[in-house]
Protein backbone atom coordinates (compact mmCIF):
# COMPACT_ATOMS: atom_id res chain seq x y z
CA UNK A 1 0.00 0.00 0.00
CA UNK A 2 2.30 2.52 0.89
CA UNK A 3 4.86 1.12 -2.27
CA UNK A 4 1.99 1.98 -4.05
CA UNK A 5 1.50 5.49 -2.64
CA UNK A 6 5.09 5.96 -2.94
CA UNK A 7 4.65 5.40 -6.55
CA UNK A 8 2.01 7.44 -7.43
CA UNK A 9 3.91 10.01 -5.95
CA UNK A 10 6.50 9.78 -7.83
CA UNK A 11 4.38 9.84 -10.56
CA UNK A 12 2.96 12.46 -9.88
CA UNK A 13 6.08 14.56 -9.13
CA UNK A 14 7.61 13.88 -12.56
CA UNK A 15 4.68 14.35 -14.58
CA UNK A 16 2.75 16.78 -12.59
CA UNK A 17 3.36 19.43 -15.53
CA UNK A 18 1.89 17.03 -18.28
CA UNK A 19 -0.78 15.89 -16.16
CA UNK A 20 -1.87 19.72 -15.67
CA UNK A 21 -1.82 20.52 -19.10
CA UNK A 22 -4.02 17.62 -19.73
CA UNK A 23 -6.10 19.02 -17.08
CA UNK A 24 -6.52 22.29 -17.91
CA UNK A 25 -7.10 21.21 -21.80
CA UNK A 26 -10.45 18.93 -19.94
CA UNK A 27 -11.69 22.46 -18.17
CA UNK A 28 -11.25 24.65 -21.12
CA UNK A 29 -12.74 22.49 -22.78
CA UNK A 30 -15.74 21.24 -20.58
CA UNK A 31 -16.19 25.09 -19.39
CA UNK A 32 -16.22 26.90 -22.74
CA UNK A 33 -18.61 24.61 -24.10
CA UNK A 34 -16.53 24.37 -27.54
CA UNK A 35 -17.83 22.67 -30.73
CA UNK A 36 -15.64 19.30 -30.71
CA UNK A 37 -15.33 20.44 -34.21
CA UNK A 38 -12.58 22.74 -32.32
CA UNK A 39 -11.39 21.32 -30.31
CA UNK A 40 -12.27 17.62 -28.53
CA UNK A 41 -11.85 16.60 -24.91
CA UNK A 42 -8.59 14.56 -24.18
CA UNK A 43 -10.76 11.94 -22.69
CA UNK A 44 -12.40 11.32 -26.49
CA UNK A 45 -9.07 11.51 -28.02
CA UNK A 46 -7.76 8.87 -25.66
CA UNK A 47 -10.94 7.06 -25.89
CA UNK A 48 -10.78 6.57 -29.59
CA UNK A 49 -6.88 5.54 -29.45
CA UNK A 50 -7.74 2.74 -27.16
CA UNK A 51 -10.71 1.83 -28.51
CA UNK A 52 -9.70 1.79 -32.21
CA UNK A 53 -6.25 0.60 -32.03
CA UNK A 54 -6.39 -0.66 -35.43
CA UNK A 55 -6.99 2.70 -37.41
CA UNK A 56 -4.09 4.04 -36.29
CA UNK A 57 -1.57 1.17 -36.43
CA UNK A 58 -0.88 0.79 -40.52
CA UNK A 59 -0.15 4.34 -39.70
CA UNK A 60 1.74 4.44 -36.88
CA UNK A 61 3.91 1.25 -38.56
CA UNK A 62 4.50 3.27 -41.52
CA UNK A 63 5.78 6.51 -40.11
CA UNK A 64 8.21 4.02 -37.49
CA UNK A 65 8.86 2.66 -40.80
CA UNK A 66 10.04 5.70 -42.86
CA UNK A 67 12.10 7.50 -39.89
CA UNK A 68 13.97 4.52 -38.90
CA UNK A 69 14.80 3.63 -42.17
CA UNK A 70 15.70 7.48 -42.91
CA UNK A 71 17.78 7.77 -39.63
CA UNK A 72 19.93 4.44 -40.47
CA UNK A 73 20.67 5.78 -43.83
CA UNK A 74 21.27 9.38 -43.02
CA UNK A 75 23.37 8.16 -39.94
CA UNK A 76 25.75 5.50 -42.46
CA UNK A 77 26.13 8.69 -45.03
CA UNK A 78 27.08 10.60 -41.91
CA UNK A 79 30.04 7.94 -41.10
CA UNK A 80 31.03 7.22 -44.32
CA UNK A 81 31.49 11.12 -45.28
CA UNK A 82 33.14 11.33 -41.86
CA UNK A 83 35.86 8.75 -42.40
CA UNK A 84 36.67 9.98 -45.87
CA UNK A 85 36.99 13.24 -44.86
CA UNK A 86 39.31 12.09 -41.48
CA UNK A 87 40.97 10.08 -44.38
CA UNK A 88 41.60 12.44 -46.79
CA UNK A 89 42.45 15.94 -45.21
CA UNK A 90 42.02 17.89 -48.92
CA UNK A 91 38.11 16.44 -48.85
CA UNK A 92 37.61 17.46 -45.55
CA UNK A 93 39.07 20.63 -46.09
CA UNK A 94 36.46 20.90 -48.90
CA UNK A 95 33.57 19.43 -47.70
CA UNK A 96 33.26 20.91 -43.77
CA UNK A 97 32.72 24.56 -45.14
CA UNK A 98 29.40 23.65 -47.34
CA UNK A 99 28.13 21.13 -44.65
CA UNK A 100 28.37 23.76 -42.27
CA UNK A 101 26.00 25.78 -43.98
CA UNK A 102 23.49 23.23 -45.19
CA UNK A 103 23.71 22.60 -41.24
CA UNK A 104 21.94 25.51 -40.64
CA UNK A 105 19.10 25.52 -43.06
CA UNK A 106 15.99 24.54 -41.73
CA UNK A 107 15.18 20.96 -43.04
CA UNK A 108 11.79 21.41 -42.27
CA UNK A 109 10.99 25.03 -43.73
CA UNK A 110 12.29 22.95 -46.76
CA UNK A 111 9.84 20.65 -46.89
CA UNK A 112 7.71 21.94 -49.87
CA UNK A 113 11.01 22.30 -51.76
CA UNK A 114 11.93 18.61 -51.57
CA UNK A 115 8.78 17.81 -52.11
CA UNK A 116 8.39 19.32 -55.63
CA UNK A 117 12.12 18.35 -56.42
CA UNK A 118 10.62 14.46 -55.84
CA UNK A 119 7.81 14.18 -56.03
CA UNK A 120 4.54 13.35 -53.81
CA UNK A 121 5.07 10.17 -52.06
CA UNK A 122 7.19 8.18 -49.80
CA UNK A 123 10.68 8.51 -51.29
CA UNK A 124 10.20 12.43 -50.06
CA UNK A 125 9.46 11.62 -47.11
CA UNK A 126 12.70 9.03 -46.87
CA UNK A 127 15.17 11.94 -48.16
CA UNK A 128 14.00 14.39 -45.60
CA UNK A 129 14.39 12.08 -42.74
CA UNK A 130 17.96 11.07 -44.27
CA UNK A 131 19.05 15.16 -44.29
CA UNK A 132 17.35 15.13 -41.04
CA UNK A 133 20.36 12.80 -39.66
CA UNK A 134 22.91 13.12 -42.33
CA UNK A 135 24.41 16.01 -40.86
CA UNK A 136 24.26 15.78 -36.67
CA UNK A 137 25.55 12.23 -37.45
CA UNK A 138 28.78 13.31 -39.94
CA UNK A 139 29.60 16.34 -37.66
CA UNK A 140 29.78 14.35 -34.51
CA UNK A 141 31.45 11.26 -36.29
CA UNK A 142 34.24 13.66 -37.97
CA UNK A 143 35.07 15.44 -34.23
CA UNK A 144 35.00 11.57 -32.54
CA UNK A 145 37.38 10.50 -34.51
CA UNK A 146 39.51 13.73 -34.56
CA UNK A 147 39.82 13.83 -30.35
CA UNK A 148 41.73 10.78 -29.84
CA UNK A 149 44.69 10.80 -27.16
CA UNK A 150 47.89 12.89 -27.96
CA UNK A 151 50.74 10.54 -29.14
CA UNK A 152 48.18 7.80 -29.99
CA UNK A 153 48.79 8.20 -33.70
CA UNK A 154 52.23 7.71 -33.09
CA UNK A 155 52.00 4.57 -30.65
CA UNK A 156 50.00 3.11 -33.58
CA UNK A 157 52.59 4.13 -36.44
CA UNK A 158 55.84 2.57 -34.33
CA UNK A 159 53.63 -0.24 -33.41
CA UNK A 160 53.93 -0.39 -37.06
CA UNK A 161 50.10 -0.59 -37.94
CA UNK A 162 48.57 1.19 -41.18
CA UNK A 163 45.97 4.07 -41.17
CA UNK A 164 43.22 1.61 -41.58
CA UNK A 165 44.13 -0.51 -38.63
CA UNK A 166 44.27 2.82 -36.73
CA UNK A 167 41.08 3.84 -38.12
CA UNK A 168 39.38 0.51 -37.28
CA UNK A 169 40.83 -0.05 -33.76
CA UNK A 170 41.37 3.28 -32.35
CA UNK A 171 39.82 5.76 -33.84
CA UNK A 172 35.98 4.45 -34.32
CA UNK A 173 35.50 2.83 -31.34
CA UNK A 174 36.25 6.03 -29.71
CA UNK A 175 33.91 8.37 -31.83
CA UNK A 176 31.35 6.26 -31.24
CA UNK A 177 30.12 7.96 -27.82
CA UNK A 178 29.82 11.03 -30.14
CA UNK A 179 27.79 9.35 -33.16
CA UNK A 180 25.40 8.16 -30.27
CA UNK A 181 24.77 11.50 -29.40
CA UNK A 182 24.06 12.50 -32.88
CA UNK A 183 21.64 9.67 -32.83
CA UNK A 184 19.84 10.71 -29.62
CA UNK A 185 19.50 13.79 -31.17
CA UNK A 186 18.00 12.78 -34.79
CA UNK A 187 15.67 10.14 -33.59
CA UNK A 188 12.83 12.45 -32.50
CA UNK A 189 13.21 15.19 -35.28
CA UNK A 190 13.14 12.00 -37.69
CA UNK A 191 9.66 11.06 -36.12
CA UNK A 192 8.71 14.71 -36.37
CA UNK A 193 10.18 15.46 -40.18
CA UNK A 194 8.06 12.75 -41.29
CA UNK A 195 4.80 13.72 -39.78
CA UNK A 196 5.49 17.26 -41.50
CA UNK A 197 6.02 15.65 -44.61
CA UNK A 198 3.48 12.88 -44.54
CA UNK A 199 1.14 16.07 -43.76
CA UNK A 200 1.93 18.58 -46.29
CA UNK A 201 2.07 15.55 -49.11
CA UNK A 202 -0.84 13.57 -47.54
CA UNK A 203 1.05 10.37 -48.75
CA UNK A 204 0.69 7.68 -45.82
CA UNK A 205 1.43 7.72 -42.11
CA UNK A 206 -0.15 9.58 -39.24
CA UNK A 207 0.79 13.18 -40.12
CA UNK A 208 -1.59 11.92 -43.69
CA UNK A 209 -3.99 10.61 -40.78
CA UNK A 210 -4.14 13.97 -38.76
CA UNK A 211 -5.14 15.70 -42.12
CA UNK A 212 -7.44 13.15 -43.85
CA UNK A 213 -9.52 12.76 -40.26
CA UNK A 214 -9.37 16.68 -39.84
CA UNK A 215 -10.95 17.17 -43.45
CA UNK A 216 -13.82 14.21 -42.87
CA UNK A 217 -14.38 16.37 -39.33
CA UNK A 218 -13.13 12.89 -37.27
CA UNK A 219 -11.58 15.67 -34.46
CA UNK A 220 -11.35 12.50 -31.87
CA UNK A 221 -9.10 10.68 -34.58
CA UNK A 222 -7.34 13.31 -36.26
CA UNK A 223 -6.19 14.40 -32.63
CA UNK A 224 -5.60 10.74 -31.73
CA UNK A 225 -2.75 10.87 -34.12
CA UNK A 226 -1.48 13.89 -33.18
CA UNK A 227 -1.52 12.08 -29.33
CA UNK A 228 0.06 8.90 -30.85
CA UNK A 229 2.64 10.84 -32.60
CA UNK A 230 3.86 12.59 -29.54
CA UNK A 231 4.41 9.31 -28.47
CA UNK A 232 6.01 7.85 -30.71
CA UNK A 233 8.65 11.13 -30.89
CA UNK A 234 9.04 10.72 -26.85
CA UNK A 235 9.20 6.98 -27.38
CA UNK A 236 12.23 7.70 -30.31
CA UNK A 237 13.91 10.09 -28.15
CA UNK A 238 13.97 7.69 -25.05
CA UNK A 239 15.20 4.47 -27.11
CA UNK A 240 18.23 6.59 -28.25
CA UNK A 241 19.23 7.96 -25.08
CA UNK A 242 19.00 4.62 -23.93
CA UNK A 243 20.85 3.66 -26.80
CA UNK A 244 23.20 6.27 -25.96
CA UNK A 245 23.69 5.77 -22.50
CA UNK A 246 24.56 2.06 -23.35
CA UNK A 247 27.22 2.74 -25.43
CA UNK A 248 28.74 5.01 -23.26
CA UNK A 249 29.64 2.88 -20.90
CA UNK A 250 30.26 -0.03 -23.27
CA UNK A 251 32.80 2.12 -25.32
CA UNK A 252 34.22 4.33 -22.89
CA UNK B 1 47.57 27.12 -36.59
CA UNK B 2 50.25 28.79 -38.88
CA UNK B 3 49.42 31.30 -41.16
CA UNK B 4 49.60 29.28 -44.42
CA UNK B 5 47.60 26.30 -42.91
CA UNK B 6 44.79 29.07 -41.82
CA UNK B 7 45.12 30.37 -45.89
CA UNK B 8 44.69 26.63 -46.90
CA UNK B 9 41.54 25.80 -44.66
CA UNK B 10 40.09 29.23 -45.93
CA UNK B 11 41.05 28.30 -49.31
CA UNK B 12 39.74 24.87 -49.44
CA UNK B 13 36.72 25.56 -47.65
CA UNK B 14 35.72 28.53 -50.06
CA UNK B 15 36.35 25.82 -53.01
CA UNK B 16 34.06 23.81 -51.49
CA UNK B 17 30.93 26.47 -51.32
CA UNK B 18 32.04 27.62 -54.70
CA UNK B 19 31.81 23.96 -55.72
CA UNK B 20 28.15 23.97 -54.73
CA UNK B 21 26.98 27.06 -56.18
CA UNK B 22 29.16 26.12 -59.60
CA UNK B 23 27.09 22.62 -59.71
CA UNK B 24 23.74 24.32 -58.66
CA UNK B 25 24.00 26.46 -61.63
CA UNK B 26 24.93 23.94 -63.72
CA UNK B 27 22.11 21.34 -62.46
CA UNK B 28 19.91 23.94 -62.75
CA UNK B 29 20.75 25.67 -65.87
CA UNK B 30 20.87 22.19 -68.19
CA UNK B 31 17.91 20.60 -65.91
CA UNK B 32 19.64 17.71 -64.63
CA UNK B 33 17.45 17.05 -61.66
CA UNK B 34 14.09 18.30 -63.94
CA UNK B 35 12.39 21.17 -64.19
CA UNK B 36 11.78 21.71 -60.89
CA UNK B 37 15.34 22.61 -59.64
CA UNK B 38 16.01 26.04 -60.72
CA UNK B 39 19.59 27.45 -61.95
CA UNK B 40 20.88 30.02 -58.64
CA UNK B 41 21.24 32.95 -60.56
CA UNK B 42 17.35 32.58 -62.25
CA UNK B 43 16.41 32.01 -58.11
CA UNK B 44 18.48 35.15 -57.31
CA UNK B 45 16.87 37.29 -60.06
CA UNK B 46 13.57 36.96 -58.67
CA UNK B 47 14.47 37.38 -55.25
CA UNK B 48 15.66 40.66 -56.68
CA UNK B 49 13.25 41.60 -59.19
CA UNK B 50 11.83 44.85 -58.45
CA UNK B 51 8.22 43.53 -59.26
CA UNK B 52 8.10 41.31 -56.73
CA UNK B 53 10.40 43.87 -53.91
CA UNK B 54 7.13 44.45 -52.34
CA UNK B 55 6.02 41.04 -51.84
CA UNK B 56 9.22 39.60 -50.16
CA UNK B 57 9.46 43.02 -48.35
CA UNK B 58 6.03 42.23 -46.71
CA UNK B 59 6.62 38.67 -46.60
CA UNK B 60 9.74 39.26 -44.41
CA UNK B 61 8.79 42.14 -41.92
CA UNK B 62 5.85 39.65 -41.05
CA UNK B 63 8.26 36.18 -40.92
CA UNK B 64 10.64 38.50 -39.00
CA UNK B 65 8.20 40.34 -36.64
CA UNK B 66 6.22 36.43 -35.86
CA UNK B 67 9.86 35.05 -35.19
CA UNK B 68 11.25 38.24 -32.60
CA UNK B 69 8.11 37.91 -30.51
CA UNK B 70 7.97 34.52 -30.37
CA UNK B 71 11.58 34.47 -29.76
CA UNK B 72 11.19 37.13 -27.15
CA UNK B 73 8.06 35.41 -25.34
CA UNK B 74 9.77 31.31 -25.80
CA UNK B 75 13.02 33.37 -24.01
CA UNK B 76 10.93 34.58 -21.02
CA UNK B 77 9.18 31.41 -20.53
CA UNK B 78 12.10 29.16 -20.76
CA UNK B 79 14.06 30.92 -18.52
CA UNK B 80 11.09 31.51 -16.14
CA UNK B 81 10.51 27.62 -16.38
CA UNK B 82 14.21 27.10 -15.29
CA UNK B 83 14.81 29.58 -12.48
CA UNK B 84 11.94 27.87 -10.88
CA UNK B 85 13.01 24.65 -11.34
CA UNK B 86 15.94 25.96 -9.06
CA UNK B 87 14.02 28.05 -6.56
CA UNK B 88 11.84 24.88 -6.04
CA UNK B 89 13.66 22.43 -6.69
CA UNK B 90 11.00 19.97 -6.18
CA UNK B 91 9.37 20.90 -9.28
CA UNK B 92 12.21 19.87 -10.93
CA UNK B 93 11.64 16.38 -12.52
CA UNK B 94 8.56 17.67 -13.75
CA UNK B 95 9.68 20.82 -15.71
CA UNK B 96 11.86 18.53 -17.34
CA UNK B 97 9.03 16.15 -18.30
CA UNK B 98 7.04 18.74 -19.33
CA UNK B 99 9.14 20.07 -21.64
CA UNK B 100 10.26 16.59 -22.92
CA UNK B 101 6.57 15.90 -24.28
CA UNK B 102 6.03 19.74 -25.54
CA UNK B 103 8.96 19.51 -27.65
CA UNK B 104 7.82 16.47 -28.66
CA UNK B 105 4.48 17.66 -29.78
CA UNK B 106 4.22 17.50 -33.41
CA UNK B 107 3.98 21.73 -34.04
CA UNK B 108 2.05 21.18 -37.36
CA UNK B 109 -0.78 19.11 -34.84
CA UNK B 110 -0.92 22.30 -32.81
CA UNK B 111 -1.36 24.99 -36.08
CA UNK B 112 -5.06 24.01 -36.62
CA UNK B 113 -5.99 24.58 -33.22
CA UNK B 114 -4.09 27.82 -32.49
CA UNK B 115 -5.87 29.58 -35.65
CA UNK B 116 -8.95 28.64 -34.07
CA UNK B 117 -7.90 29.81 -30.45
CA UNK B 118 -5.86 32.51 -31.15
CA UNK B 119 -5.85 33.84 -34.46
CA UNK B 120 -4.30 33.81 -38.10
CA UNK B 121 -1.54 36.40 -37.48
CA UNK B 122 -0.65 35.24 -33.68
CA UNK B 123 -0.21 31.37 -34.62
CA UNK B 124 3.27 31.78 -36.02
CA UNK B 125 4.19 33.63 -32.87
CA UNK B 126 2.76 31.09 -30.93
CA UNK B 127 4.48 28.29 -32.56
CA UNK B 128 7.96 29.89 -32.55
CA UNK B 129 7.52 30.84 -29.17
CA UNK B 130 6.93 26.95 -28.46
CA UNK B 131 9.97 26.17 -30.66
CA UNK B 132 12.10 28.79 -28.59
CA UNK B 133 10.68 27.45 -24.47
CA UNK B 134 12.37 24.37 -25.15
CA UNK B 135 16.30 25.20 -26.16
CA UNK B 136 16.12 28.04 -23.80
CA UNK B 137 14.67 25.55 -21.04
CA UNK B 138 17.36 22.75 -21.55
CA UNK B 139 20.42 25.49 -21.65
CA UNK B 140 19.53 27.90 -18.61
CA UNK B 141 18.64 24.85 -16.56
CA UNK B 142 21.70 23.12 -17.43
CA UNK B 143 23.52 26.27 -16.94
CA UNK B 144 21.66 26.74 -13.57
CA UNK B 145 23.17 23.44 -12.36
CA UNK B 146 27.01 23.68 -13.05
CA UNK B 147 27.43 25.83 -10.29
CA UNK B 148 30.15 24.83 -7.82
CA UNK B 149 28.87 23.89 -4.38
CA UNK B 150 32.47 25.53 -2.96
CA UNK B 151 31.11 28.74 -3.52
CA UNK B 152 27.73 28.05 -2.91
CA UNK B 153 28.70 27.58 0.35
CA UNK B 154 30.96 30.52 0.78
CA UNK B 155 28.15 33.06 -0.40
CA UNK B 156 26.22 31.13 2.36
CA UNK B 157 28.19 31.53 5.01
CA UNK B 158 29.06 35.09 4.39
CA UNK B 159 25.12 35.62 4.48
CA UNK B 160 23.77 35.80 1.28
CA UNK B 161 20.09 34.98 0.66
CA UNK B 162 18.91 32.62 -2.14
CA UNK B 163 18.19 35.50 -4.21
CA UNK B 164 21.74 37.30 -3.64
CA UNK B 165 23.38 33.62 -4.48
CA UNK B 166 21.03 33.53 -7.68
CA UNK B 167 22.04 36.72 -8.60
CA UNK B 168 25.85 36.39 -8.03
CA UNK B 169 27.00 33.24 -8.45
CA UNK B 170 23.95 31.08 -10.72
CA UNK B 171 22.75 33.64 -13.03
CA UNK B 172 26.66 34.88 -14.20
CA UNK B 173 28.05 31.03 -14.06
CA UNK B 174 24.40 29.98 -16.44
CA UNK B 175 25.17 32.74 -18.38
CA UNK B 176 27.28 30.84 -21.23
CA UNK B 177 24.66 28.10 -21.59
CA UNK B 178 22.04 30.49 -22.09
CA UNK B 179 23.97 32.26 -25.08
CA UNK B 180 24.27 28.75 -25.88
CA UNK B 181 20.80 27.90 -25.39
CA UNK B 182 19.70 31.44 -27.52
CA UNK B 183 21.90 30.82 -30.32
CA UNK B 184 20.16 27.36 -31.26
CA UNK B 185 16.86 29.18 -30.51
CA UNK B 186 17.12 31.46 -32.98
CA UNK B 187 16.97 29.60 -36.02
CA UNK B 188 14.44 27.93 -33.78
CA UNK B 189 12.17 30.87 -33.95
CA UNK B 190 12.67 31.70 -37.87
CA UNK B 191 11.59 27.55 -38.81
CA UNK B 192 8.56 28.16 -36.32
CA UNK B 193 7.30 30.97 -37.59
CA UNK B 194 7.29 29.66 -41.36
CA UNK B 195 5.59 26.75 -40.45
CA UNK B 196 2.52 28.73 -38.09
CA UNK B 197 2.38 30.79 -41.45
CA UNK B 198 1.54 27.46 -43.00
CA UNK B 199 -1.87 27.45 -41.24
CA UNK B 200 -2.77 30.56 -43.23
CA UNK B 201 -0.87 33.24 -41.83
CA UNK B 202 -2.18 36.23 -43.98
CA UNK B 203 1.60 36.96 -45.23
CA UNK B 204 5.12 36.07 -44.36
CA UNK B 205 7.60 34.07 -46.20
CA UNK B 206 5.86 30.37 -45.40
CA UNK B 207 2.59 31.49 -47.33
CA UNK B 208 4.89 32.47 -49.93
CA UNK B 209 6.44 28.91 -49.71
CA UNK B 210 3.33 27.42 -49.85
CA UNK B 211 1.24 29.05 -52.10
CA UNK B 212 4.05 29.03 -54.91
CA UNK B 213 4.58 25.25 -54.09
CA UNK B 214 0.58 24.73 -54.85
CA UNK B 215 1.06 27.33 -57.74
CA UNK B 216 3.99 25.62 -59.38
CA UNK B 217 6.21 28.60 -59.17
CA UNK B 218 8.97 27.36 -59.15
CA UNK B 219 11.36 30.04 -58.94
CA UNK B 220 9.55 31.91 -56.34
CA UNK B 221 9.02 28.81 -54.16
CA UNK B 222 12.96 28.54 -54.37
CA UNK B 223 13.33 32.69 -53.28
CA UNK B 224 11.21 32.43 -50.55
CA UNK B 225 12.74 29.08 -49.39
CA UNK B 226 16.67 30.53 -49.76
CA UNK B 227 15.30 33.51 -48.07
CA UNK B 228 13.74 32.03 -45.49
CA UNK B 229 17.35 30.35 -44.82
CA UNK B 230 19.13 32.69 -45.03
CA UNK B 231 17.16 34.43 -42.26
CA UNK B 232 17.63 31.34 -40.36
CA UNK B 233 21.24 31.73 -41.32
CA UNK B 234 21.77 35.06 -39.99
CA UNK B 235 19.83 34.66 -36.57
CA UNK B 236 22.26 31.96 -36.06
CA UNK B 237 25.22 33.77 -37.03
CA UNK B 238 24.16 36.43 -35.03
CA UNK B 239 23.58 34.70 -31.56
CA UNK B 240 26.74 33.03 -32.18
CA UNK B 241 28.70 36.29 -32.26
CA UNK B 242 26.67 36.85 -29.12
CA UNK B 243 27.64 33.74 -27.72
CA UNK B 244 31.46 34.12 -28.31
CA UNK B 245 31.30 37.20 -26.44
CA UNK B 246 29.53 35.76 -23.57
CA UNK B 247 32.23 32.68 -23.08
CA UNK B 248 34.73 35.46 -23.61
CA UNK B 249 33.67 37.29 -21.07
CA UNK B 250 31.73 34.99 -18.15
CA UNK B 251 33.17 31.50 -18.53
Amino acid sequence: MTAALGGARTFASRYWGVLGILAIWQVYVSTQNLNSIVVPSPTAVFADVLTEPGAYLPHVWSTTWVAFVGLCVGVTLGIAVAVLSWLSPLLSGIVTPPAMVFRSVPVVAMIPVIARLLGYDIRTVLAITVIISFFPSFVFTLSGLRDLPAGSADVFSVLGSSRLTYLRRLALPSAVPNLLVAIRLSAANCVLAALVAEFLMGTQGLGYLFVRTRSEMDMARSWGAALVATVLSVSAFVLAARLEQWGRERWR
Amino acid sequence: MSMRDRLRTMGLGAFGLLLVIVSWEVIGRNQLLGRTFPALSDVLATIVDPARRGLFQRALEATIGSALRGFVFGSIIGFAMAALGVIFPPLRAGLDRLAAVMHAVPLIALGPFLIVTLSREGTPTAIATLAVVFNVFVATSAGLRVGNPLHHDVLTVLGAGSWERFRRLELPGALPFIADGLKLAAPAAVIGAILGEWFGAPRGIGIVIVSSLQNYQIDLLWSAALLGAMLSLVAFGAFSVLERWVVGRFR
